[in-house]
């Protein structure tokens, strides 16, 4: 037999029990659009995870204070060394061949009073550098001024959220703010951003890091980001960096540096083991569909047992009969899988325009796999009804009898 | 007709197409399986992390510095108001309070001879151990006093093996962040808690850690307190004491009880939602359902005729055929149940550390989730057969 | 064309064993047109099952155009099935969701024949009997006389060598029956070999060589009477 008349042959007996082949179809896209819906928000989610961290760029190391013995497990993220790492550290870390950017940072949770209002705000001490490495532009007005680690200054950059907070319709640029019992003007206004590394970057206010020592009374950083020379490898920078620290920490090792990769690779690895999970849970779906189509087979074998005697008398070899039975099964997966996936998609594309930051992610290996999952599920579980067709005797089938 | 003769109509008509039948429980089950072991896996993966979290016990209540928790990492932040050991202290004369510990953790060097490990510090004081019901294993915990401490430390079970091996640490000096300290007591083993070791760990007096840490303000302060109060009315007392003393409220009180309460409810949350990922092979199942009932209802249309001809009401067929889905239904959920108890036995098996708790309750309601899809997928094919024309469906062949 | 030695047949109901066929031995030239009549059981649709390839025999041989047909496993006499033999039957078995001309077209569209072929052996086929107007129905709404008209040019599409009638009439009324014999009469003329299994000695009686069964043996065999003529259809 033909393929296109396999094919004519089978829409004629799909398109006769109409209610029977809908709800196949509906069986087969349910599980296909929920694997599909499922991983692409496991994806999407992924995505924007990554995205959101990896602004941090490639080249960029971290560095806190402190560090422990036990490999794997949480860094220590306390930020608390029994030794600082001073200023004096960073600008002496700055001269190393292997680094292009540094820019230290001090951070903390600062009373911050403009006229009668006051607001508690992430305070940033840091340098103009910062901007660069976390790739921060200004809506108005200009960044941190270029000045030496040391020196301490008035001036002051806003978030857009921490803006709205302390001057609501005001101007604000070129307006004082008192932060603790430091006075500082406002000189530029942070791009409206969302969260990225754990801070919402729109509630914060930078200020220089000298200023920031002076405020919170502290000499150490919480941490400095290092941005590596594009002409030498990030592990040369990171033995450099460490040399180094140790060499001026009168030889101990008392500093954790953190790559993105090391950062991310873990996040990484547990969003798709859960994107899997979920996808695996909603594959499940398939599994019962797969079933359904078995028992819909078995019934229009039964149903169509003259039918078969009739076509086996015509010269249909068992084979034939099989084949025939088996792409009946095969179209309504394909059919049905492909109504999932426009429908799982469209889910998606709607979820993306109401939640834009929701990445739209059409992932092709899940559209692959749901695929080859239904076309393998319909074969597997139509074939011992077709097995049944393929193996009845031709004389018995006429009369109607199975056996 | 009566329910036993009604029963042996449906289970003949069943069992005269057993293949058939067979592959719509098994559909229903696999669903109803997936749903109860999904569920199941969730409940107890939620118990186990609140027993994780209890472990603490239920009455205490965690002062944090910043007002702005900035995804938990408030607390390791400088601040212009930092919390302080005297803020601590003022908290003592509060009513029901029992314990209250000042907590600064940071990492540094540990050394003993030529061995070094470089391990979390944890400033406390004498209550901490009591507080955080950790135990004693060898000598004592920090002392309580008042004033300036004595540079004592308490080693962890880990840190203590790395440093001593077997040999005993009680007396001997060790170096912590360069300062000599004297090894008062040893911990018994806590294990890992969330992935954080709480062997690996040095406790040290608090004013000694702040110095140590170049660090003006506590990262937290515990304060357990007896029984007869609510944890509200207790943090109240504390958030007064505390505004007192700062004018504003630039601190963030968290009571055990609210902690567990909220992560109770998401972990519950999330199990529901699986459950409902698993619920979409449900709803499969019950397309199954509805399919094989109207493909039956269109096989013995002529049945039909025959019944109502011999007296049969609507009513009957209705019930009839709405007892077959029935029937189909709750089979698949035992069935289901069943499959679920087998994959449950073989993943206890296979991850013995896997914490799993059967609840009947949730036994009961999957064999009722099934009876409903078995109810709600039958009505239609039920009603569709009760509703033929007697004298239409006997001329039916 | 058809020689058949010593087929045996035998099947079990129940606890029973009954035999259909019994050392049946029959030799069958091109183009002849055999009646076969006997009582219920008597073996003849057994036979008829026997030389179509749809049924196999215990015991016995079987050439069909000179070939053993007993060698052949089910791919094999399927294929011979659809190449040499036409079946006629009582119920007429159409397909009812296709149309005539496709219920017709269904041998061709088994030996994957391309649609463009396809369409002149069916155009022809339809004219020669007469069913042009009916082409495009479905089964339901077709007389029985015409259906299994549409039955029969499903039979002889692949112009079979061999055509076999299980009752063609049973389902008729006398004039449709009439006409159908007439038809298949018509078809034999023009060199096709028919057998005809009936239980009407009237259809029975109008073949050239009549044979009755009983008990699963040929208990009369009036013989051949017309000799084959090589026409189109005896040669293939």
């Amino acid at each position: 037999m033909r393929a296109a008349d396999l094919l004519q042959f089978n829409l004629r007996l799909l398109l006769r029990q109409r209610f029977r082949t809908l709800m196949s179809l509906l069986a087969m896209a349910v599980g296909v659009a929920a694997v599909l819906l499922l991983t692409g928000l496991g994806e999407g989610a992924r995505q924007f995870v990554l995205n959101e961290f990896s602004l941090l760029g490639n080249d960029v190391l971290i560095m806190l204070p402190g560090r422990k013995e036990t490999t794997g497990g949480i860094p220590p993220l306390t930020g608390e060394g029994t030794r600082d790492i001073t200023l004096d550290d960073v600008q002496a870390l700055g001269q190393l061949p292997s680094v292009r950017r540094i820019a230290p940072l001090i951070v903390g949770n600062a009373q911050t009073h403009v006229g009668g209002r006051s607001r508690e705000l992430l305070t940033l001490g840091t340098s103009a550098l910062f901007f660069d490495l976390r790739d921060l532009g200004v809506r108005q007005g200009r960044m941190l001024p270029d000045i030496p680690l040391d020196r301490a200054a008035s001036v002051c950059v806003l978030g857009a959220g921490a803006r709205q907070e302390l001057f609501a319709q005001q101007p604000a640029l070129g307006q004082w703010l008192r932060i603790g019992d430091r006075r500082f003007r406002v000189i530029g206004i942070l791009d409206d951003r969302g969260e990225s590394l754990g801070m919402d970057m729109r509630n914060t206010i930078l200020i220089p890091v000298a200023s920031a020592q002076q405020i919170f009374n502290t000499r150490g950083m919480f941490r400095v980001f290092v941005q590596h020379q594009p002409g030498s490898s990030l592990e040369r920078a990171r033995q450099d960096i460490l040399a180094l620290m140790q060499e001026r920490h009168g030889g101990e090792k008392d500093v954790t540096l953190i790559t993105q990769d090391a950062l991310l690779g873990a996040f990484d690895d547990v969003l798709r083991l859960l994107t899997l999970g979920v996808a695996a849970i909603a594959a499940i779906s398939l599994l019962v569909a797969g079933i359904l189509i078995m028992n819909i087979t078995l019934i229009s074998v039964s149903q169509r047992t003259r039918e078969i005697g009739l076509l086996k008398a015509l010269g249909a070899s068992a084979n034939t009969v099989r084949i025939l039975f088996i792409s009946e099964a095969l179209q309504l997966a394909l059919l049905g899988s492909l109504l999932g996936a426009i429908t799982g998609y469209s889910l998606l594309a709607l979820g993306h325009w109401f939640f834009p930051l929701l990445p739209f992610v059409v992932s092709s290996w899940a559209l692959g796999a749901a695929w080859a999952i239904a076309i393998l599920t319909a074969t597997l579980f139509a074939w011992l009804p077709a097995s049944r067709a393929a193996a009845m005797a031709p004389v018995l089938a006429l009369h109607g009898q199975a056996r | 007709m009566r329910l036993l003769d009604s029963t042996r109509l449906v289970s003949r008509a069943l069992l005269t197409a057993r293949l058939r039948s067979f592959l719509t429980i098994l559909g229903i089950a696999v669903g109803i399986a997936a749903v109860s072991l999904l569920t199941t896996i969730g409940a107890g993966l939620q118990l186990y992390v609140l027993e994780n979290f209890s472990q603490f016990g239920s009455r205490i209540i965690a002062v944090n510095p910043g007002k702005t928790q900035t995804s938990g990492i408030g607390a390791l932040l400088s601040s212009t108001r930092p919390l302080s050991v005297e803020d601590a202290q003022s908290l003592r004369p509060l009513p029901f309070v029992e314990l209250v510990v000042p907590v600064v953790q940071g990492s540094g060097a540990i050394e003993f001879g030529r061995r070094v490990r470089h391990t979390d510090i944890i400033g406390g004081n004498g209550e901490m151990a009591a507080a955080w019901r950790f135990e004693v294993a060898q000598g004592r915990f920090l002392p309580v006093i008042s004033g300036n401490s004595q540079p004592f430390a308490v080693l962890g079970s880990k840190v203590k093996q790395e440093l001593f091996g077997e040999a005993s640490a009680l007396g001997r000096f060790i170096r912590v962040g360069g300062e000599r300290y004297r090894v008062i007591g040893v911990m018994a083993a806590k294990g890992q808690m969330l992935g954080f070791d709480l062997d690996d760990i040095v406790y040290i007096p608090i004013d000694r850690a702040l110095a140590l840490f170049n660090r003006s303000g506590l990262m937290e302060i515990d304060i357990t307190y007896r029984a007869g109060t609510s944890a509200q009315q207790m943090a109240e007392r504390i958030r007064q004491r505390l505004i007192q003393r700062h004018t504003v409220e630039d601190f963030t009180i968290t009571t055990q009880d609210e902690m567990l309460s909220s992560l109770d409810r998401i972990l519950g949350l999330l199990t529901v939602a699986i459950g409902a990922l698993g619920g979409i092979s449900l709803l499969v199942g019950a397309i199954g359902i509805v399919t094989i009932m109207v493909t039956t209802v269109q096989e013995r249309t002529a049945e039909i005729g025959l019944l109502r001809a011999l007296g049969a009401t609507r009513r009957q067929i209705l019930l009839l055929f709405l007892g077959e889905a029935l029937l189909l239904a709750i089979a698949g959920g035992l069935f289901g149940l069943l499959l679920m108890s087998v994959l449950l036995g073989v993943l206890a098996i296979a991850v013995p550390s896997l914490p799993i708790s059967l609840s009947p309750f949730y036994l009961l309601l999957a064999l009722a989730l099934a009876a409903l899809v078995g109810l709600l997928a039958g009505v239609s094919p039920a009603w569709r057969a009760a509703s033929l024309n007697p004298v239409d469906a006997l001329q039916q062949e | 064309m058809i020689r058949l030695q010593a087929l045996c047949k035998a099947y079990a109901l129940g606890d029973e064993t009954v035999t259909a066929l019994d050392e049946v031995s029959l030799d069958i030239g091109a183009g002849e047109y055999l009646s076969v009549m006997g009582p219920s059981g008597s073996g003849k649709s057994t036979l008829l099952n026997m030389i179509g390839l749809l049924d196999t025999p215990d015991t016995g041989r079987y050439q069909l155009c000179g070939h053993d047909m007993t060698i052949l496993n089910e791919e094999g006499r399927a294929a011979e099935r659809n190449r040499r033999i036409g079946f006629v039957f009582q119920a007429y078995h159409l397909i009812d969701r296709l149309s005539a001309r496709e219920n017709i077209e269904l041998p061709l569209v088994l030996a994957g024949m391309a649609p463009a072929e396809r369409r002149p052996l069916v155009d022809e086929v339809i004219e020669r009997l007469g069913l042009l107007d009916r082409a495009g129905h479905l089964p339901r709404q077709l007389s029985g006389g015409q259906r299994q008209r549409v039955a029969i040019a499903r039979a002889v599409i692949r112009k079979p060598a061999l055509l076999l009638a299980d009752e063609p009439t049973g389902n008729l009324d006398s004039h449709s029956g009439a006409e159908v014999i007439k038809l298949l009469e018509e078809l034999n003329s023009q060199g096709i070999t028919l057998l005809v299994v009936t239980h009407d000695p009237a259809i029975g009686q109008r073949a050239g060589r009549r044979l009755r069964m009983e008990d699963g043996r040929v208990t009369e065999d009036s013989g051949a009477v017309n000799t084959p003529r090589e026409t189109g259809y005896a040669r293939r």
